[in-house]
C-alpha cells in the first residue's frame, strides 16, 4: 500500500536508516543470547537441592588445647544441641553441601578392578544426619547409633558397612534405582558396605560438577580437630538459635574455638555467586542496550519527522488524514525494524555458534529468536510513536509557508 | 585557532541540550560499561609476576591413573600439584636457583598472653607452608623483617611470617618481629611482617582459588608434617592404595603440593627439566609414572593460561561491552547527522562568508571530540561507580574491583578516538554540502 513510497523516501537517506537498522541488528543479537545464558544461570541455581536449606545452619568447632578431647566433645555438643528448643535433628557432618569444598571418591557395583568407577560426594553424618539434612528417605532406613565409626585424625582407607546413597548416585552404578536397597557397593581396594537406604535426591559440594547430584552417606564421626555440626530447626527460629547456640557452646568447653556458626543460605549464595553474577550483569546490560537503542529509534525518527514537516504538512494539505501520517511513520519504522531483526537473526546465531564452540554453552532455541524478533517490533513501534503523534500534530497550514 | 574552535563548538552544543545531552549520555554510558568489564577482564587476566616471568616456573610431573587423564578435557595436562615425595625429590635438586615447594593448612592463631585488644582474639587461620624462597622468588614484599633463615627451614622452627592484617589485629600494626603468636597452642616466633601483598590472580595457587585471599602467615614447610597437619587445600588421589596413617599419605600418589622453582638461564631451564625427565625415568623402574613421561616447566604466563583462570563469563561479559559500545556510538553517529544537517544553512553561511572546508572539518571535529571527552570523563566516573556496585556480587572483591588507572586512561583515549570516529562521517557529510541552495531560501 504506502511501502513503495517508504522504500523510495528511505533510499534517500540510506545512511540513518542503516543505522538505526545495524543497532537493531545488534541490540537482538546480544539480547536473545543473553537471555539465553540468564535462562540457563537461573536455572541452575533455582534447582532443587533436596535439602530443607531454610532451616539448616552449620557450626565449627577447632579443638586447639591440649587438653581437647574430641569425641567427649563432639558428644557433650551433640546433646547441647539437641536438647535445645526449636532445634529438630542435629549430626556432625565432614563437609558443607553445596559449598564449594567437600570429598568424593568413587565407587564400583563389585571388586573387579576392571569395572568402571562411578564417582560420588560422600557426607560423614552420624543417626541423626539425614534428618538434619532434611533429605527424603524413599527406600530403606538410615543409620544407626550402634554402627557409627569414631575417627581418629588419621588418615583411614577402612570401608565403612552401610551406606545410604542418592536415587542418581543408584542409577548410575546400578541403571536403575529400583531394588538397590541391599547391594552392596564397592570401594577401589575391594571393600564393600551395604546400601541400607535410599534418599531421594540432595545436591553435593560443587555447582559446577556435573555429578552433584550423585551423593553417598557414610556413618562416620570425623576425626580432631575439626567438628561441623548441622542442625535443622524449626522454620522461623534459624536466626535466633544462631546466636543462642553459638555463645552456649562457645561458654560450654574452653578447649576450643567455635570458629563459626553460618546459614546454609550463606554457602549457598557464595557457590553461586558466578552465576548470579553473570546474571545481574547480563541483566543490567540488556537493559542499557534496550534503552539505547529506543532512544536511537527516537532520535532519528524525530530527525525525519523534523527534515520532513513541509512534506507532512503538503500531504496533509492534499487530504492525507492524521492516522495516515501515523501510519506512514510507524510502517516506516516496522520496515526498518524488520530490516534490522533480519540481519539480526543472523548475527544471533553467528554469536550462539561461537560462543558454544569457544565455551561449553549450548545452542541458542529458536523460541529466544522468535520472541525476540517480536520484542524488537513492539520495541520499534513504541519508540516511534512519540515522534510519529508529533508529525500527526503538523497543520496543513504548514504546506503554504515557506520555512 | 584552536580555543575560537572551542568557544564556537560549545556555542552550537548548547543549542540543542537535548540532543547534547543525549550524544554524551550515549558515549559516557557506553565507556563506563566497557571500561567495568575492560577493568575486571585486564585485573583477572593479569600476571602479578610479569616481571619475573621468564625465570619462574611451575613444575609438573604426569603420576596419574594409567588408565585415565587426570583431566579428561585436556588428556594432554599433567596433575596441577605433586606428591609429597616428589616434591621432595624437586626441592632436593641443586640445579634451580630457587625452589618452593609448598601447601595451605588451617591452625587456629591466637595473639601472645597479654595481648587483649579487642581485634586480638583467636581464630582458625590459613598457613602457607613454604620454604624461605618463597618470598624473594615472588617478590613478596615485608613491611617488617624477612624471610625465616634456611638453618630455621631446616629444622623446621616455630618462626612466622605475619600477614599485615593479622598483625594488625594482633599488634595494631607496630613492628612485632622478635615477638610471639600462637598456632594450635604452640608459640611461634615472629621473623618478618609483610606489606600490603593481594596478588590478583593469586598466581602461585590458582588450583584452591584464582581470586582466594591471601595467606594469613607463613611458616616453614616441614612444621605441616611434623604435626601431621592435613592440607586445607585441594587433594586428589587416583590410586587403590590402603592409607591408615599420614605417614602412608605422605607416601602415597595423591597429589597436594605445589611447586615452583627459579631457573634464571635457558641452560638452567633444560639442565632441569632433563633433572626431572631423569628422575621420572629411575621412579618408573619402581612401578610408578604409568603413564607415558610427561614432565613440564610452565611460566607463570602460561601457568593461568593452563589453569583457565580467566573464566569464560569474562569474556563473554567483555564481548558484549563492546557490542554495547558500539549500538551507543551508532547511536551518536545517526544524533550527530541529525545536529550537523540541523545546522546546514550556518554552515553554507560560513562557507559562502569564506570558510574554507577544512575550516569547516577542523570546527566540526572539535565540536565532536568535546562531546567525545565529556563523554569521556563522565564515563569513567560511572563506571568507578559500577565497580563498587560489583563488589555486591564478588565474594573476595577487593582485588577483582579496584579502578586500575591504566585502564582509565585507556578508557579516556577510548572515548575520544569513539567520539572522533563516531563524528568523521556526520562531519565529512557537513564538509561536502552545497551551500548554495541552503542560502536561496532563507
Amino acid at each position: 500500500m504506502e511501502l513503495r513510497p517508504i522504500l523510495s523516501a528511505m533510499l534517500r537517506n540510506k545512511t540513518g536508516a542503516i543505522l538505526v537498522a545495524l543497532q537493531i541488528a545488534i541490540t537482538l543479537a546480544v539480547v536473545t543470547n543473553a537471555v539465553f545464558i540468564i535462562n540457563q544461570r537461573l536455572e541452575k541455581i533455582g534447582r532443587p537441592s533436596g535439602m530443607d536449606t531454610d532451616n539448616i545452619l552449620f557450626i565449627q568447632s577447632y579443638g586447639f588445647a591440649a587438653a581437647y578431647n574430641h569425641n567427649v566433645t563432639v558428644q557433650e555438643d551433640l546433646e547441647l544441641i539437641r536438647k535445645t528448643p526449636g532445634v529438630i535433628a542435629a549430626s556432625t557432618i565432614n563437609g558443607i553441601p553445596l559449598s564449594g569444598g567437600g570429598s568424593s571418591t568413587s565407587y564400583k557395583v563389585d571388586a573387579q578392578e576392571s569395572t568402571a568407577d562411578v564417582s560420588g560426594n560422600y557426607y560423614e553424618i552420624d543417626e541423626q544426619g539425614l534428618d538434619a539434612l532434611g533429605v527424603k528417605l524413599v527406600a530403606g532406613r538410615g543409620f544407626s547409633h550402634e554402627i557409627l565409626r569414631y575417627d581418629t585424625g588419621q588418615p583411614t582407607s577402612e570401608m565403612v558397612p552401610e551406606v545410604v546413597m542418592t536415587r542418581d548416585m543408584a542409577k548410575a552404578l546400578f541403571g536403575t534405582d529400583e531394588g538397590a536397597v541391599g547391594k552392596r557397593v564397592y570401594d577401589n581396594l575391594g571393600q564393600s558396605a551395604t546400601i541400607v537406604g535410599i534418599v531421594d535426591r540432595m545436591l553435593g559440594a560443587w555447582v559446577d560438577w556435573d555429578k552433584l547430584t550423585q551423593v553417598v552417606f557414610h556413618p562416620v564421626v570425623s576425626g580432631p580437630p575439626l567438628a561441623r555440626y548441622i542442625v535443622r530447626v524449626e522454620p522461623g527460629q534459624r536466626d535466633a538459635l544462631m546466636k543462642e547456640l553459638e555463645t552456649k557452646l562457645g561458654e560450654s568447653n574452653r578447649t576450643r574455638v567455635i570458629s563459626w556458626v553460618r546459614t546454609h543460605d550463606y554457602y549457598i549464595e557464595r557457590s553461586y555467586k558466578a552465576d548470579t553474577r553473570m546474571a545481574v550483569l547480563l541483566g543490567v546490560t540488556i537493559f542499557m542496550l534496550i534503552s539505547m537503542t529506543a532512544l536511537g529509534i527516537v532520535g532519528l525518527a524525530s530527525f525525519s519527522v523534523n527534515a520532513r514537516v513541509k512534506q507532512i504538512g503538503t500531504r496533509r494539505a492534499v487530504g492525507a488524514r492524521r492516522l495516515d501520517i501515523l501510519r506512514y511513520f510507524m510502517l516506516e519504522n516496522w520496515v526498518l525494524t524488520t530490516a534490522g531483526v533480519l540481519v539480526g537473526c543472523g548475527l544471533a546465531y553467528y554469536f550462539s555458534y561461537w560462543l558454544s564452540s569457544a565455551y561449553e554453552v549450548p545452542k541458542l532455541g529458536i523460541g529466544y529468536v522468535i520472541g525476540g524478533v517480536f520484542c524488537m517490533w513492539v520495541l520499534g513501534q513504541l519508540a516511534v510513536l512519540v515522534p510519529a503523534r508529533r508529525a500527526a500534530s503538523v497543520p496543513p497550514a504548514v504546506a503554504t509557508r515557506t520555512v | 585557532m584552536l580555543a575560537y574552535h572551542i568557544r564556537l563548538g560549545l556555542k552550537s552544543l548548547r543549542r540543542n541540550p537535548v540532543l547534547t545531552a543525549l550524544m554524551i549520555g550515549a558515549i559516557a554510558i557506553g565507556i563506563a560499561v566497557c571500561l567495568t568489564a575492560l577493568n575486571v577482564f585486564t585485573l583477572v587476566s593479569s600476571n602479578p609476576l610479569a616481571h619475573r616471568n621468564d625465570v619462574v616456573y611451575a613444575v609438573q610431573m604426569d603420576n596419574w591413573d594409567p588408565k585415565e587423564p587426570w583431566w579428561d578435557d585436556h588428556p594432554e595436562l599433567a596433575p596441577f600439584e605433586l606428591t609429597y615425595r616428589d616434591a621432595k625429590a624437586v626441592l632436593a635438586s641443586d640445579i634451580p636457583d630457587r625452589t618452593v615447594i609448598m601447601r595451605k593448612t588451617a591452625m587456629i592463631m591466637a595473639p601472645p598472653d597479654g595481648v587483649t585488644a579487642e581485634t586480638a582474639k583467636p581464630f582458625v587461620s590459613v598457613v602457607r607452608m613454604t620454604p624461605p624462597d618463597f618470598f624473594p622468588m615472588f617478590d613478596v614484599p615485608f613491611k617488617y623483617g624477612g624471610p625465616w633463615d634456611d638453618k630455621a627451614e631446616a629444622a623446621a622452627d616455630a618462626v612466622i611470617v605475619l600477614s599485615k592484617e593479622n598483625n594488625e589485629k594482633f599488634f595494631g600494626g607496630e613492628d612485632s618481629v622478635g615477638r610471639m603468636v600462637k598456632l594450635d597452642d604452640r608459640e611461634y616466633r615472629v621473623v618478618g611482617v609483610l606489606d600490603d601483598y593481594y596478588p590478583v590472580p593469586k598466581f602461585f595457587d590458582v588450583n584452591n582459588g584464582a581470586l582466594d585471599d591471601p595467606e594469613d602467615g607463613y611458616v616453614p614447610f616441614e612444621r605441616g608434617q611434623m604435626f601431621e597437619l592435613q592440607s586445607a587445600g585441594n587433594t586428589n588421589c587416583w590410586k587403590p592404595e590402603s592409607l591408615n596413617s599420614f605417614r602412608d599419605f605422605l607416601n602415597s600418589e595423591c597429589v597436594w603440593i605445589q611447586a615452583w622453582v627459579e631457573l634464571r638461564t635457558p641452560a638452567k631451564v633444560a639442565e632441569f627439566k632433563a633433572f626431572l625427565d631423569g628422575y621420572v625415568t629411575e621412579q618408573k623402574k619402581f612401578g610408578r609414572f604409568e603413564r607415558p613421561l610427561k614432565t613440564k616447566l610452565s611460566k607463570v604466563s602460561e601457568w593461568l593460561e593452563m589453569n583457565e583462570v580467566v573464566e569464560d563469563d569474562n569474556r563473554v561479559l567483555l564481548g558484549i561491552a563492546c557490542m554495547f559500545l558500539a549500538v551507543c556510538l551508532l547511536n551518536t553517529v545517526g544524533l550527530l547527522l541529525a545536529k550537523f544537517s540541523g545546522a546546514a544553512a550556518v554552515v553554507s553561511l560560513h562557507r559562502a562568508l569564506g570558510a574554507s572546508r577544512a575550516m569547516i572539518f577542523r570546527q566540526h571535529i572539535v565540536e565532536v571530540a568535546l562531546i567525545g571527552v565529556t563523554g569521556g570523563v563522565i564515563g569513567i566516573g560511572l563506571g568507578w561507580l559500577l565497580l563498587l556496585a560489583l563488589r555486591q556480587l564478588y565474594n573476595s572483591y577487593e582485588a577483582v574491583t579496584h579502578l586500575d588507572w591504566s585502564v582509565g586512561l585507556i578508557a579516556l583515549a577510548l572515548s575520544l578516538v569513539a567520539g572522533v570516529l563516531a563524528g568523521l562521517y556526520p562531519t565529512w557529510r557537513i564538509c561536502r554540502l552545497q551551500p548554495a541552495p541552503y542560502l536561496k531560501t532563507q
